[in-house]
């Protein structure tokens, strides 16, 4: 077996499959740019990116949880140095994610392990490790301003918002143009 | 983790959002043909085969054992598949700690058809035991100790007994020198673990050895460890429950002379390997070669490893109970299924998942007829007929988080591991598993009183973040009656701590509704409001006029030369009614009215202070009262939402606006009542960890093997100056907790009720937080002799590798980081 050390079950510590696609994705372009250069490399040995990240992404959180909720829970798994919430572009509240940062990589760590995918304010929150926050990406990037995913969805969900914005739009625009009572 | 990748499909988030890319994958996905079926790979057949063997309990554990052991001997000539074999089974030896009988027993099979294969196996089990020995890693030696004593049956001679015998004469050694260590008695858990292992064996002439080992261990094993009642969950006052426990080590050892005069019976481990040869094949395990053990050496000089040795104590939730639901303490099944449970625990912290899977599964790993049916109500339990088993898997699973999460000084994780351990398994088998954890707390509420402090607030804090993920839902009226006791009672507190941290978690309002009526007026109605009011506002409150002032600058921003104006009236008319320190009296106003500026969200209250911090640096070396009163006012604003109070305490600690000494005045030095608020001790507790957590660091960074002599001296004078401010920080507690403790502190003159109940559960509690103060000073202490002594041991290392002198600037940076 190669190097690495196979764990004999998987590890819940591993950036998600969102991250890994995604950086898959670029990874792809860019090979499309340069093929050739890169048929001679194939594995280039890149520095990865979350080697020693120190903040998560937090996600399918509530629009009415509150940071002092996420601290409580978040310091769980050691000190937090910094906390950012995710706002909507336009109204500039909080739209269902934030980012954690802590002092060590271990804490990081230990918080996708013990407390992603456990409840806060009785949501299975979401975490992910994260390369670091720059500014502009507490703003949700859907069209509406909140995240995409909260555009489209087809399901009700009170904690964020009812349906998606986009479907609620529709909604809105056929109830003007038949008439209410539909 | 799995629950957020379940969500139908086209729903999952942003990432997917083109709709017309969604639907074409549906369509797909109905359209897509029968695929030709796809053959996996030997090797990884072989591999799945391996990883989940005696996991299903539908499958006969020795037909899954014969197959392997078949299929990696028949194709010996694959050497992917032969290597990938020998990887695994070792490693699932350090990593599933309940498959070594299964594994041993694999190899066990392979002897008797390709016996080349098993010399290799023991080349690499020794080669990694020797390399862990050298590391102190002793839990995976044990592991692998135990994997080479069920192989004992086809080793040659002496086999493991040797190496048990070794690590005997060097526990002896050890302890003869000096009987405060701790490696010595390290060993012999190895030992007295392995020994059981032996027994379950194929190895048919070790009972005579058995009992000479059991005997020899006796002189270590049964001494309780100074250091014992240091650990002692339940300290003096307990009642029958819950009283001192036993020593890990010297129960185990009771039990295994308990085990020798009754014929090495060791029930509860499982034999797969006795169906298979004994039965079905009986001559094969005659007749099948043996193999010398490879050389196992205890080195001269042995280390403690990454992990600091306490003495272990025996802890359970459900020893006490009418009916037995896990093994008694007489019985070796005890600490055997302990032992494997709290490895796997341990060693899986990487995917809870996968932990609380094996602590549902626990019942596939061990003898048949060792436990009940999986989810027996325990009213049931009763009609268990003849002497059949009793015992729940599913406590024993329990009782074994448990002992992890009551582990003193303190467990190998971080606490919100086992936490999070408990609300899967919670989550996969809920029937089987909410009422063990409901009789769990029963307990545990039951005997608060006399547990150790630290432990009742780690009780507590789990208890709020265990109800979190499940609703909020308690049968809150069993302890009614309870309600109605003062706020010193310690089961009170327990109740008061609990909400608070609930509704930290929550909000008060949905707190309020989980709860029966007479619970209701512990939640009031400012606890309900999320922005307390600013007392200025009342006219009636002294200096209101001068507070609303502030208020309006600090809104506006002001520059500091509007703000001195304000303050120095303060001052003035401060000295007219003769108060002691103005700069009291105007700190209140400034500090005060930064909480209400910043009452809309931590990071308010941050940009707040950042944009005051000048002001508020300055406060504490003019005046220690004054700066004490920061804390005063801060926990005023936010006494009904102490928690936040709290956290802005932490932060102002971080800007050193406060100093670590203020904040243990504050909290011991002023009101007895205090020690009884579960946020005071999270206070003490979290600032205790920011000045330990610092000696650590810089101590740990004198480890670095690069470090010129000048910055390894300067890293030994900051830690000898940090070790006297943590040295000093202690002291400081220690006077007042011993006045408390000893009633001298006069309880009925500074408050003028002397309510003699009172005063006996202050004394109460200030004997619980010197225990807890003291320990910590023991455990830091011994830590940084520890540490000191390793980095003395630790052979020079002569090869420079790169980038290590970087790392050694990087430690040097980092130990200069502010706490």
């Amino acid at each position: 077996m190669p190097g690495v050390i196979r764990n004999t079950v998987d590890r819940l510590d591993k950036p998600s499959a969102y991250y890994q696609s995604r950086n898959k994705r670029r990874k792809y372009d860019r090979e499309n740019e340069d093929r050739d250069a890169k048929e001679k490399t194939p594995e280039e040995p890149a520095e990865d990116p979350l080697k020693d990240a120190t903040t998560l992404y937090v996600g399918n959180l509530s629009f009415y949880t509150t940071e002092e909720q996420i601290h409580e829970l978040f310091a769980k798994c050691g000190e937090i140095k910094r906390l950012i919430m995710g706002l909507d572009r336009f109204n500039k509240t909080p739209c269902g994610f934030c980012f954690v940062e802590y002092y060590t990589h271990q804490d990081a760590l230990d918080c996708m392990k013990y407390i992603g995918g456990t409840k806060l304010d009785e949501r299975i929150i979401r975490t992910d490790l994260d390369p670091g926050f720059q500014e502009g990406r507490q703003y949700g990037r859907g069209k509406s301003g909140g995240q995409v995913r909260d555009e489209y969805r087809e399901e009700y969900d009170e904690g964020r918002g009812g349906l998606g914005r986009a479907i609620q739009a529709e909604r809105l625009k056929e109830e003007e143009e038949y008439g209410k009572g539909r | 983790m799995a629950d957020y990748d379940q969500r139908p499909r086209g729903g999952r988030g942003g990432y997917n959002n083109n709709r017309k890319r969604r639907y074409r994958d549906e369509d797909d996905y109905d359209r897509r043909p029968q695929r030709r079926r796809y053959e996996e790979p030997l090797v990884v057949k072989v591999r799945k085969q391996l990883l989940a063997i005696a996991e299903s309990p539908l499958k006969r554990v020795e037909d899954e054992v014969s197959s392997i052991a078949k299929t990696v001997c028949d194709n010996y000539e694959d050497e992917e598949l032969r290597n990938a074999f020998y990887d695994l089974a070792l490693q699932l030896v350090v990593e599933q700690p309940f498959k070594i009988p299964f594994v041993a027993a694999v190899v066990l099979i392979i002897n008797t058809i390709k016996a080349e294969m098993v010399t290799e196996v023991l080349s690499r089990a020794a080669g990694r035991m020797n390399e862990k020995i050298r590391e102190g890693e002793w839990r995976e030696v044990k592991l692998l100790m135990k994997f080479l004593g069920g192989l004992q049956g086809i080793l040659e001679g002496d086999g493991v007994w040797s190496v048990l015998q070794d690590l005997l004469t060097k526990a002896v050694d050890l302890q003869t020198e000096n009987n405060e260590e701790t490696i010595g008695p390290e060993l012999v858990k190895i030992i007295l673990f392995t020994i059981p292992y032996i027994m379950a064996s194929s190895a048919t002439d070790a009972q005579d050895k058995a009992n000479s080992m059991v005997e020899n261990t006796d002189i270590i094993a049964s001494e309780p460890h100074v250091l014992q009642s240091l650990v002692d969950p339940y300290p003096g006052n307990g009642t029958d429950e819950a009283k001192a426990p036993n020593g890990v080590l010297s129960l185990l050892q009771k039990q295994l002379q308990h085990e020798s005069t009754n014929g090495w019976e060791v029930a509860c481990l499982p034999r797969p390997w006795k169906v298979v040869l004994e039965s079905e094949q009986p001559d094969a395990l005659a007749s099948s070669p043996k193999h010398p053990l490879p050389s196992i050496v205890i080195p001269d000089v042995v280390i403690a490893g990454p992990r600091p040795l306490f003495p272990e104590l025996y802890f359970s939730v459900y020893a006490h109970q009418d009916v037995e639901t896990v093994p008694p303490m007489t019985d070796i099944a005890s600490c055997l299924l302990r032992d494997s449970l709290v490895d796997t625990i341990n060693i899986l912290d990487f995917n809870r998942n996968a932990t609380a899977r094996f602590l549902i599964d626990i019942d596939c790993y061990f003898a048949p007829d060792t436990f009940v049916k999986r989810a027996t109500p325990f009213d049931r339990l009763r009609d268990v007929e003849g002497d059949r088993s009793t015992w729940k898997p599913e406590d024993v699973a329990v009782d074994a988080v448990f002992s992890q999460l009551f582990q003193l000084p303190s467990p190998e994780h971080k606490l919100v591991y086992y936490h999070s351990v408990l609300t899967e398994a919670c989550k996969i088998a809920p029937a089987a598993i909410a009422p063990s954890l409901g009789r769990a707390i029963r307990f545990l509420y039951r005997n608060v009183d006399s547990m150790d402090l630290e432990l009742s607030y780690i009780f507590m804090d789990w208890f709020a973040h265990h109800l979190s993920n499940f609703g909020f839902t308690w049968k809150w009226t069993e302890w009614i009656d309870d309600v109605e006791l003062s706020s010193l009672n310690p089961k009170k507190a327990f109740i008061e701590g609990s909400l608070d941290k609930e509704i930290r978690l929550s909000f008060a309002q949905r707190i309020k509704g989980t709860l029966p009526p007479p619970y209701q007026q512990l939640i009031s109605e400012e606890k309900e409001k999320d922005t307390p009011d600013f007392k200025y506002n009342d006219e009636n409150t002294p200096f209101a006029p001068e507070g609303a002032e502030m208020l309006a600058l600090l809104k506006k921003k002001a520059p500091e030369d509007q703000i001195q104006p304000v303050i120095d009236r303060i001052h003035a008319q401060a000295l007219d009614m003769r108060l002691a320190d103005p700069l009291v009296v105007s700190t209140d106003v400034y500090m005060t009215t930064i909480c209400f500026i910043g009452s809309k969200s931590l990071s308010h209250v941050l940009s707040s202070i950042e944009r005051c911090k000048e002001r508020l640096l300055a406060i504490g070396p003019q005046s220690p009262a004054a700066r004490k009163q920061i804390i005063d006012s801060v926990m005023s604003y936010w006494k009904d939402q102490p928690g936040i109070g709290v956290n802005i305490v932490d932060k102002l600690l971080n800007y050193m606006i406060l100093s670590p000494g203020s904040v243990i005045e504050w909290a011991v030095g002023q009101d007895g009542k205090r020690l009884s608020q579960a946020f005071v001790y999270e206070m003490v507790g979290s600032t205790i960890g920011k000045v330990t957590g610092r000696v650590r660091q810089v101590v740990r960074g004198m480890s670095v093997p690069t470090l010129t002599p000048e910055q390894r001296s300067t890293l030994e004078q900051t830690a000898e100056t940090e070790r006297k401010s943590m040295k000093d920080l202690f002291q400081l507690m220690e006077e007042p907790l011993v006045a408390w403790a000893t009633g001298s502190k006069d309880q009925a003159i500074q408050s003028g009720d002397g309510d003699s109940n009172d005063e006996a559960m202050i004394r109460q509690w200030g004997e619980r937080w010197l225990r807890v103060f003291r320990r910590k000073f023991a455990v830091e202490e011994a830590w940084y002799l520890a540490e000191k002594e390793k980095q003395n041991k630790r052979p020079v290392v002569e090869e420079v590798p790169a980038g290590a002198v970087e790392n050694g600037d990087a430690a040097m940076a980092e130990a200069e980081v502010e706490v």
